[in-house]
């Protein structure tokens, strides 16, 4: 299996403070890999070095092979990584299908002169796109929310509209940072299925995730960070047989 | 050399003292700032309303200075009431208006003046003549006044901001405005208060440094950007920072004006805050 | 045709074939708001993207001097001058959005006015740019030899050049290029662009140039008409009414700033001469607009909806003005 998305000795510090302590792991084609830790633990700051919003204090990533560790969030896109945030973060002025347009960015060609003017043929790849942005929509089930404002769509629809635009940029690797959080029970089994299908079929996924039911549920493979260190690299079903797993979750009900 | 010594005690003190009245100025707008994130372009027209009042007021209306000062921090007071309660309160959120629309009441309270208090440059004498020699420096009565004024006001506004229950309301709603009002923090009223005092501030320093400097509608322009450059220097949101910066530019200016003449002191002044924000981006004592 | 379409045509023809029946002063006017149209939209590139700047008139006075020095000093055409005043506010732009454009909000605002200033004190000291004074006797450009002294003449050439700007500034919005900087409004969404490939810096910094490179052209052509530049020209309060024309048309679209500078301009040039005048009307439009019409004058056809979104938004909406 090969290796999309490789970790080596990614160590970050934030002046005195050491966020990550030599994270390494590989993540091959076609996983669904869980990124799992408590709070503090770190998974947030891997996630932005890893899609390139700071850079490591030492270590690298490699994606597909290649050496990306020096090159900024938007040169790493066109390497096939795309990535949600924590935070709910779109274009909220924006339609969801403006949305998702400016999430084909990658594959849009400028044509800077042509949209001057106005040609048919641009006309004609404009409406291209529209579809296929209209197809990522319905990937995902809110095709009917093409020409709302994504600013004012309820939380379900804005986080699937999240993963829409980072579908749009077609990465290898894509990684969604707590997906389900702040959804209702219904809406996050939703969302879960969608990224265990769907979004399965297209890229490979690691997401970050309190929740171990979901992890244990939809996930190959977990790796649980401790304070800035990977304690466990493995199957989600034997994480709570780990004894150092338990430990650092002593006390903290959601092992359950 | 040794003519040099007392030159450069005598810029020090001078420059410390201007450095308190550049804090003075920026007291107002760090209030604002600090506490609502909005950014006051009024206040250096306040600063000019409170300096023409004492001229009106006082100078030509024959009203003694108590009463004149009285009257001063009353109409501020409301005036920021109004300005708040008018103007900043529908805009909730909203920085690009908020900004232009300060901008807007800054540009309608010159252009009035302009039109009102004519072109001719106006002087307020001053409140106490005289000069102090202290440690062979010449300090004057006047400076020393305002200076007294400023100390007394900052050291108020600690009190307010870090003593009382006011004061932690404001703190509350700048650091996290939406549990500060579901533990029932009265919003409206703190963003009021806010802004009412900063006028007053503003409104008081004018009043303070009238009799130091000639007037005219315009003379707001140059405190308010001098404030500007002080808060963003000293920390957004941080009094003490404001100090700190405000002495810092004052000494800057006026010991370099000593050292190298006024032009390049500027110059000097200028080169140092843009240093001090890229070696700290967020100010001296900010939080970034 | 669409009834907006034949509508322009009919204004186009108007402006192209009236003229030479009017006065000197309406021609003058027409001028005014012809170069201020271009002034606003070419603030609009930059205001669409989210950057508030009280320094345009910079840029301005960048290209006004430049062409200006050259035409008085070097001899130099003024055809070619104004070229060059363009590119100079162009370069000048880039080199500068380098810095700039990495802060955001007041911090930007703050620092693009910062340099306003630097450049008007610079030509206040530098006696061989003219001093406070300024620089007089710029001439008029000339076609076939004919110098464009008279008002009907050069307001063709005003007319030309704001025509094809007001083009490429409307159809700018139409590309991709335009559609990518609606992605890059605040520094949240500016990380998700990133995220997305798209290389904010490079998009923020040819928008700047963009902008400031019609600011020099617009400016050299204005010093031209005016036959005189100087440090009190383009000021501080000059780029404030550039913002208030921005901000009474409506940031929604490109119709917005047209309608502000046009109506603001027209409004501006029946007032008394008397600067404050002026200022304190714009001043009172201004916050008349903000308050009344959040959205500005374009939102007037639907301005039922407008308010309803405002109170919605009232309701929810924080004390504290954090950029967003």
């Amino acid at each position: 299996m090969t290796a999309v998305l490789e970790v080596h000795g990614i160590t970050k510090q934030f002046g005195g403070l050491t966020a990550l302590d030599q994270v390494t792991f590989t993540v091959g084609e076609g996983e669904l890999v869980g990124l799992v830790g408590p709070n503090g633990a770190g998974k947030s700051t891997l996630f932005n070095i890893i899609a390139g919003a700071f850079p490591p204090t030492r270590g690298k990533v490699l994606l597909g092979g290649h050496d990306v560790t020096d090159l900024s969030s938007h040169d790493r896109a066109r390497h096939g990584i795309a990535r949600t945030f924590q935070q709910v973060t779109l274009f909220p002025e924006l339609s969801a299908l403006d949305n998702v347009l400016q999430g084909l960015h990658r594959h849009i060609p400028g044509r800077f002169l042509a949209g001057l003017c106005g040609t048919s043929a641009y006309r004609r790849e404009q409406r291209q796109l529209e579809e296929r942005a209209e197809g990522l929509l319905g990937a995902l089930g809110i095709e009917d929310h093409r020409d709302d404002i994504a600013g004012e769509q309820p939380l379900g629809i804005q986080k699937l509209l999240t993963v829409a635009v980072a579908l749009a940029t077609d990465p290898t690797v894509l990684l969604l940072d707590e997906p389900a959080a702040g959804l209702a029970h219904e809406e996050s089994t939703r969302m879960m299925d969608l990224v265990s299908t769907v979004i399965r079929r297209r890229c490979t996924i690691v997401l970050v995730e309190h929740n171990m039911r979901i992890v244990s549920r939809y996930c190959d493979r977990a790796v649980v960070l401790h304070f800035g260190q990977k304690i466990y690299d493995g199957p989600p079903g034997k994480l709570t047989a780990d004894q150092r797993v338990v430990d650092a979750y002593l006390g903290v009900a959601e092992l359950g | 050399m040794e003519i040099y010594l007392p030159l450069l005690a005598q810029g020090l003190a001078i420059g410390l003292l201007t450095g308190i009245l550049y804090v003075l100025v920026a007291l107002g707008l760090t209030l604002i700032y600090g506490i609502l994130h909005i950014v006051n372009f009024a206040h250096g027209e306040i600063y000019m309303l409170g300096a023409m009042a004492v001229f009106y007021f006082h100078v030509v209306g024959g009203l003694p200075l108590a009463p004149t000062l009285l009257a001063i921090v009353v109409l501020s007071l409301l005036f920021g009431l109004a300005i708040e309660r008018g103007v900043f309160r529908s805009l909730r959120g909203q920085w690009l208006q908020l900004v232009v629309a300060s901008v807007g009441i800054s540009l309608v309270i010159q252009s009035v003046g302009w039109i009102v208090f004519g072109i001719q440059e106006k002087t307020v004498p001053t409140y106490v003549p005289g000069i102090v020699q202290l440690l062979g420096v010449r300090l004057p009565r006047e400076r020393l006044l305002a200076a007294g004024v400023a100390v007394v006001l900052v050291a108020g506004l600690y009190v307010l901001v870090y003593r009382t229950k006011v004061g932690l309301a404001m703190r509350a709603i700048e650091e996290d405005e939406e549990t500060a009002r579901m533990l029932g923090v009265n919003a409206n009223r703190v963003a009021a208060l806010s802004v009412a005092l900063g006028f007053v501030l503003a409104a008081v320093a004018g009043a303070f440094v009238a009799p130091i400097y000639s007037l005219n509608p315009g003379m707001g322009l140059e405190p308010i950007l001098m404030s500007f450059l002080i808060i963003i220097v000293g920390g957004l949101g941080s009094i003490t920072g404001t100090v700190l910066a405000g002495l810092l530019v004052g000494v800057l200016q006026s010991v370099g004006g000593v050292l190298f003449g006024a032009e390049a002191a500027y110059g000097l002044v200028f080169a140092v805050m843009i240093a001090v924000l890229v070696v700290r981006p967020a100010g001296l004592l900010g939080r970034a | 045709m669409s009834v907006k379409a034949a509508a322009l045509a009919v204004l186009l023809v108007a402006l192209v074939a009236l003229p030479p029946l009017a006065e000197p002063y309406v021609l003058h006017v027409a001028i005014v708001v012809l170069i201020n149209a271009v002034y606003a939209e070419a603030l609009y590139v930059i205001m669409r993207m989210g950057y508030l700047s009280f320094g345009h008139a910079g840029y301005i006075a960048l290209g006004a001097y430049t062409s200006a020095l050259l035409a008085t000093k070097l001899g130099v055409s003024p055809w070619l001058g104004i070229l060059a005043g363009a590119c100079v506010a162009a370069g000048f732009a880039w080199l500068l959005g380098l810095v700039t454009l990495k802060l955001r909000g007041i911090y930007f605002s703050l620092s693009v006015f910062a340099f306003a200033e630097v450049v008007n004190a610079v030509f206040r000291a530098v006696d061989a740019f003219g001093g406070p004074a300024g620089i007089a006797n710029v001439p008029r450009p000339s076609i076939g030899g004919v110098q464009l002294n008279g008002h009907l003449g050069f307001y063709y050439v005003v007319l030309a050049a704001a025509v094809m700007s007001l083009l490429f500034l409307y159809r700018l919005a139409a590309t991709r290029f335009g559609f990518t900087l609606l992605a890059l409004r605040t520094h949240d969404t500016e990380a998700l662009a990133e995220s997305v490939g798209i290389a904010s810096a490079r998009h923020k910094t040819l928008a700047f140039v963009i902008s400031c490179f019609f600011c020099g052209l617009m400016g050299a052509i204005h010093c031209h008409y005016l036959r005189f530049v100087s440090p009190f020209v383009f000021t501080f309060f000059f780029s404030t009414d550039l913002v208030i024309f921005n901000m009474v048309g409506g940031l929604g679209s490109f119709w917005g700033p047209l309608a502000g500078s046009v109506l603001l301009t027209a409004l501006g040039e029946q007032l008394f001469a008397a600067g404050y005048y002026k200022s304190l009307v714009y001043a009172l439009v201004l916050l008349v607009v903000i308050l009344a019409l959040p959205g500005g004058l374009i939102q007037l056809p639907r301005m039922r909806e407008a308010w309803a979104a405002r109170r919605l938004r009232l309701a929810k909406a924080p004390v504290t003005a954090v950029e967003r």
